[in-house]
Order: structure tokens, then sequence, then C-alpha cells
């Protein structure tokens, strides 16, 4: 059962880590740094792949074939197919032996390779890659990689070509990282706290709003996943010493809360921009109301009482 | 509106002078007037093409977006021969929306289309068009969405009493103009419609030869097979006038999907300080003038949180004629803020071009936020929603 065919049948199982890191097809960007290494992580979805029957291609550029095949069994290492850039990445002995290019011939070798059926494409790893070509071609090749060519429309997942790329991302500025990231379906960035590594999973699928997972877990020595509880952080403040909060409502000079009808009197009252119907009486019947309001005024010296001619006192 | 015939003076509706295909004048002043050529007698009234209207404002004619809501607020649709800038948000879930809404727009009033993209075929970015909605549908689901969330009636504005009469964002399609449509979401385009519409695709990887020779040119290789591609289409149909003879005016919407990003060969996301840096306000200049001698608009969406140098987006901005930019809440904390809890992103307004105008036509309200509903996208006032005073 593959795990994409897995992902299809059973709607209501849960799924492991692993299977659902690699349903999604595409790119799988998995993050590490010097202190959560990635590496095992790969190695246990090429175990996971390679044991569900499909096509296995590794492309090792920073470990040597002996390092990567150590500790797999013999089904698996039988499944993988191994293209090493490690031991002569520049292809000085004698040709026919090493990969011939360089590692931008090495990625379109392998494209043109997974013709049938699904596959999944290890890359260890991209930060090597990233160091040896241009960010733009890397990211054209791994898109060209990731797309399945014939298929019109919308692909299976399981047809799919699967490329798994180790990135450590110590190694690299922003620019780079957000460009993967942003061709990735499926982000994996590793951290941990206390022993105990965990994984904060990012899953972009296509015309649905990503979700981000994270999952504490570790890999046994098999590379198979194990998954781990949270661990409870220890070291937390103790709560006994806490001061008791104070209420600042109490105490006050002036009033915070309004009684029933105090209530009732502000929503009765009317508030002077608002037109009722009975100031639009009051302003067309001046009424007798009107009369105990006189204005007062007593002309100054210099005061203008002639309206017409605003220059009267002019004395030009 | 008045049908739309061949008038056989070629005027342009952008009001320049006539383009200088003539090569025999001494100076480039021309009048605008009936030309000797054409079989009417010469009417010097502006091209009625279907689809597309002047402005109210300065006589530009304007295409619409798609959007009735961002055409209200680009001050009544995008004008013929300038480019709408997109900046895309973080997970590119909503700009591709946008992008989207252009195109159909332009097949359901019948322009040509021009659609590049370096990560999707072209063919399959048609399919996967929204399908217009016709007027009662529409209706049916305003009036739906209204009941659904209910808000007291009795809590009056009193005492911010003024915002009561703003103007509220046009939500409902306006009866009398055949200008902007409404589109379902949820539905695909019929088929029907992509097959009676003139269309061009340019996909990257086809185009570009395997070889990959880094070329010592400016332009990125890719930038300038598009721009051979446009100059090619514009030509051959005709869209610049060079072809007076043909067939009745239309304009050719062009839309190029994540400009900018590494899949077009442009490392200016990679890297703060690239050699090519250069290549994409070339390629913007230069679109920009191929645009404003045609009959086209044209739609970039560009993925600007991935540029390292905060100079290029203020080059590219001031190289593209309108730019809205969407910022969406996914991942921020602006996720839990209760003030945006409705809505799934912010729209800025960033640029409006000043097209034969003294002063910028921008709308008064800053603050708008949209919502992806499961069949509409919509953009409100953000404070409609939540005033609570």
């Amino acid at each position: 059962v593959t795990p994409s065919e897995g992902v299809r049948r059973g709607t209501g199982r849960i799924l492991g880590m692993l299977e659902s890191l690699l349903a999604l097809g595409g790119l799988v960007l998995l993050r590490d740094s010097v202190e959560w290494e990635g590496r095992s992580l790969l190695k246990a979805l090429v175990k996971k792949s390679a044991l569900c029957g499909e096509q296995v291609h590794v492309l090792g550029c920073e470990v040597s074939e002996e390092e990567f095949r150590e500790g797999f069994d013999s089904s698996i290492n039988s499944r993988l197919v191994y293209h090493d850039l490690f031991r002569d990445p520049l292809s000085w002995s004698k040709p026919g032996k090493a990969l011939p290019g360089g590692p931008l011939e090495a990625l379109r070798a392998l494209d043109k390779r997974t013709g049938s059926g699904p596959a999944t494409i290890a890359l260890d790893s991209l930060s090597w890659l990233l160091h040896h070509l241009p960010c733009p071609i890397l990211c054209q090749t791994l898109h060209a990689l990731s797309r399945q060519d014939s298929c019109p429309g919308d692909t299976l997942p399981g047809e799919q070509v699967r490329v798994l790329g180790l990135l450590h991302e110590e190694l690299h500025g922003p620019g780079p990282l957000g460009a993967l990231s942003s061709l990735a379906q499926t982000e994996v960035t590793l951290s941990g706290t206390m022993g105990q590594a965990s994984a904060h999973i990012l899953y972009r699928r296509p015309r649905q709003r990503p979700t981000l997972q994270t999952q504490w877990f570790s890999i046994l020595p098999d590379f198979s996943l194990e998954l781990q509880v949270e661990p409870l952080l220890e070291s937390q403040p103790p709560s006994d010493l806490h001061t008791p909060s104070v209420d600042p409502t109490t105490h006050l000079t002036f009033n915070l809360h309004l009684s029933k009808k105090e209530r009732e009197a502000k929503d009765s009252l009317t508030l002077p921009f608002q037109f009722s119907s009975e100031k639009q009486q009051a302003l067309l019947r001046p009424g007798l109301g009107q009369a105990t309001s006189h204005i007062f005024y007593e002309p100054d010296a210099y005061d203008d009482l002639d309206q017409e001619d605003p220059d009267d006192d002019l004395d030009v | 509106m008045a049908a739309a015939g061949t008038c056989g003076t070629g005027t342009r509706s952008t009001g320049s002078m006539v383009a200088a295909a003539s090569t025999n004048n001494v100076t480039s002043f021309q009048r605008r007037g009936p030309r000797a050529s054409g079989a009417d007698s010469g009417c010097s009234r502006l091209v009625s093409i279907a689809g597309t209207r002047p402005s109210v404002r300065n006589g530009q004619l304007l295409v619409s977006t798609g959007l009735p809501a961002l055409d209200q607020l680009l001050g009544g649709g995008l004008a013929v021969g300038t480019v709408l800038l997109i900046e895309e948000d973080k997970y590119n879930i909503y700009s591709p929306l946008l992008f989207k809404y252009f195109l159909a727009e332009g097949i359901v009033s019948g322009h040509a289309l021009l659609v590049a993209s370096a990560k999707e075929d072209p063919a399959d970015i048609l399919q996967k068009l929204p399908a217009p909605l016709i007027d009662d549908s529409y209706k049916k689901e305003c009036d739906e969405d209204v009941c659904s969330h209910k808000m007291e009636p009795d809590i009056k504005m009193k005492i911010a009493w003024r915002y009561q009469l703003l103007p509220k964002m046009e939500a409902g399609p306006v009866s009398s103009s055949r200008f902007g449509h409404y589109y379902d979401i949820s539905k695909r385009i019929p088929q029907e419609l992509i097959e009676t519409s003139k269309w061009h695709g340019f996909f990257l990887p086809e185009k570009i030869s395997s070889a990959f020779n880094v070329e010592s040119c400016s332009l990125t290789p890719g930038y300038m097979k598009l721009l051979q591609f446009i100059q090619n289409i514009i030509y051959k149909e005709g869209f610049d006038g060079s072809n007076p003879q043909k067939k009745q005016k239309n304009i050719l919407r062009i839309g190029i999907q994540n400009l900018g990003s590494p899949l077009w060969g442009d490392d200016i996301c990679c890297t703060e300080n690239c050699d090519t840096s250069h290549s994409l306000t070339k390629f913007l200049y230069i679109l920009r003038g191929l645009l404003r001698t045609s009959l086209s608009a044209c739609i970039i969406t560009m993925p600007t949180h991935l540029i390292q140098n905060k100079a290029v987006i203020a080059r590219v901005t001031n190289l593209s004629d309108t730019v809205v930019g969407l910022e969406s809440f996914i991942g921020s904390e602006k996720e839990t803020n209760p003030l945006y809890k409705d809505y799934h992103g912010l729209i800025h307004i960033r640029q409006i071009p000043r097209l034969n105008n003294l002063i910028y036509d921008i709308s008064d309200v800053k603050d708008l936020a949209f919502k992806l509903k499961k069949k509409l996208f919509t953009i409100e006032h953000l404070q409609e929603g939540g005033l609570d005073l």
C-alpha cells in the first residue's frame, strides 16, 4: 500500500507522520540545523518509500555511499539507486565512472530516468547543490523534476514524483530559503527542546489554506519513526510568587457603573445632533418658550452697523 | 451603448497622437482628424469596444478587472495601456484569484487573452477560471449572506452617527452596466466559453531550450522571450493599429504570473546584490512601452515578499501603473486579532496612476480588508463589520 493509496482509501484513519509527509507529492523540504540534524529523517522517509515498493533514487553529495546505506537492511538497499556525487564531484577520474557534467547534468538525468510510475528522489543535500548551482537554475530544475508532464489537469498524488530535499538552513540567507520554500509543497523545520526533536510541518495543498502542524518524534536506529508526546516544560515560574492583583476600579472618586435609573435616563436622552420630530416641530414653529431667550447687544464705537457696505468705516 | 462598429479614423482612446507608423511626416504632431484610409466617412468618435467604457473622470478607456469592488477602488477600472501589479500574499493563495478574475472577465467580454507563466501550463490556468454568475443568482447569494449574519438592529450608531453617512462598498451587481461581472469561484468556467475565446499561452519551460546558456545581455532569457512573444502577438493580431483593415478592434488582456520568481530565471528573489538586478526593471519598462502603443491591459502578480533588496521593490512600484498589495493573515499574529476575525487579509492600494491628470484618483478609504467566501471574493471597509462603541 503506497502512502497515497492509504490516503485515498482510509479517510478516517490517522496517517502516520511519514505517510502524510509523502502523501502530498511534489517537493518536500527538510530544513535542519546543527543541533537538530535532518539526515536521519531523510533516511526514514527513504526507507518508508522503499518499503512501499517505489523506486527510490538518491543523489548523494555530502556523505559517502557507504555512510548513506548504513543502517538499511539489504531489501531496502537493493531498491535504492544511488547516484554518487560525493566521491568525485568534478569528475577528475576517468570518464564513465563518475557522472559527467556536474550536478546539473545529474539532476537532469534524474528527471529523464523517472518516466514510469511513482518514484521518490532524495537530494542529499540541497545546500550542496545551492552552493554549486545558481539558485534560479536549481529552482527551475526542481520544478521540472516535481511536475508530471504528461498528465493533464489534476494528477493523482500517487503517480507524481516526490522530491525530498535536505536543506541546512544555517548555511543560506533568507533569499534562497524563501525561494525554495515557495516551491515546496511540504516544508518541515526541525527543532526541539531538551533532547526531544520536533518537526514543524507546513502543508501547502493546492488551492487550500496552508496548515501548520507540530509533531514531536524520535528516530530509532533502524530508521523508523516513533512519535512522542510533547515534553512538559519543567522550568515554569512558581505560581505562588504572584502578587495578589489589585482591582483598579475600587476606591475611585468618580462613578464607573450606572444604576438602572441612570441607564434609563441616558438612553432616553436626545443627543443634540439627532433630528427627532420634536426638534423639527420646535424649529418650524417657534413657540412661546422662545420668548424667554433674548440677546442683549450694545454696539461699540467702532462697530459697523451697516451690513451692506463693509468698508464704510475705512477712511479712504 | 453604441454598437461597436469599425471607425475609419483609428483614433486612440488614450488621447495620444497617432503613432509614428507613417514615416513621411516632418513633425510628430498631427491633427486628430479623419484619415484617408478606411471605408467609412470618418467618424472621430471614441472607439466603442465591448467590455470597455470611458472613465467619467478623465476620459480614459477602462476595462474591468473582474472584481467590481476593485474597479471602484481603482477609479472605475483599469485603464487600457497600463499595468496592474499585484503584490502576492505570502502563501500565494489569494493573488491567483485576482489573476483568474481578470482573465475570466476577458473571456466573458470577448477580449483576446495572453497568459504567461513559468509554473503552470496556461491551458490549465484557463481551465480553472471561475464561472460567470447571472444577475439573479448573484442576488440570491447576496441575500443568503446577509441573513446568515444578522447584526442587532437595535444598536444603532448613536454617538458615531457620521459613519452612517459613509458610502458603502458596491457589493451587488450594478443593474445598468455590462462592465463588470460576478463570478462563482466554486464552479469552473464552461468549456464552450474557453473554446470560443481567442487566447495565446506562453509557458516558459517549453519556450526555453534545455541548454542553459548564460547570455551576456542584461535581460534574462526568459524575459527576453516573453517580450518577443508579446510584441509578436500585438503586431500580428493588430492591437497596435498596424493592420487597420482588419476586423473590429479588440483589447488584448495580458496576464503574467509570478514574475520575478526564480522559476523565470531571475535571481532577484534569491540574493540581495545580484548581477541581473536590472533585468526585472528593464522588462517592466519595455513592457509598459509595448502596452502604451497598443490596445492592451496587463496584470502581473509578483512575489514581492521574496525580493530581498527593498530598493528594487520601490523601482518596480514606480515602473508599474497601478499597484495593489495583498496581505493575508495566515501564519501571522493578526490571525488571532479580534479586529480581523471576519476577514482573511488586508488589501493595500499602493499606487494609482495619474493618466492625463494632475491629481490622483484615490478613494478616501484606506483600511480595506478582503474575505474569501465559498463562492465570492469580497472587499470591504474594515470598520463596517466591527465598530463596537
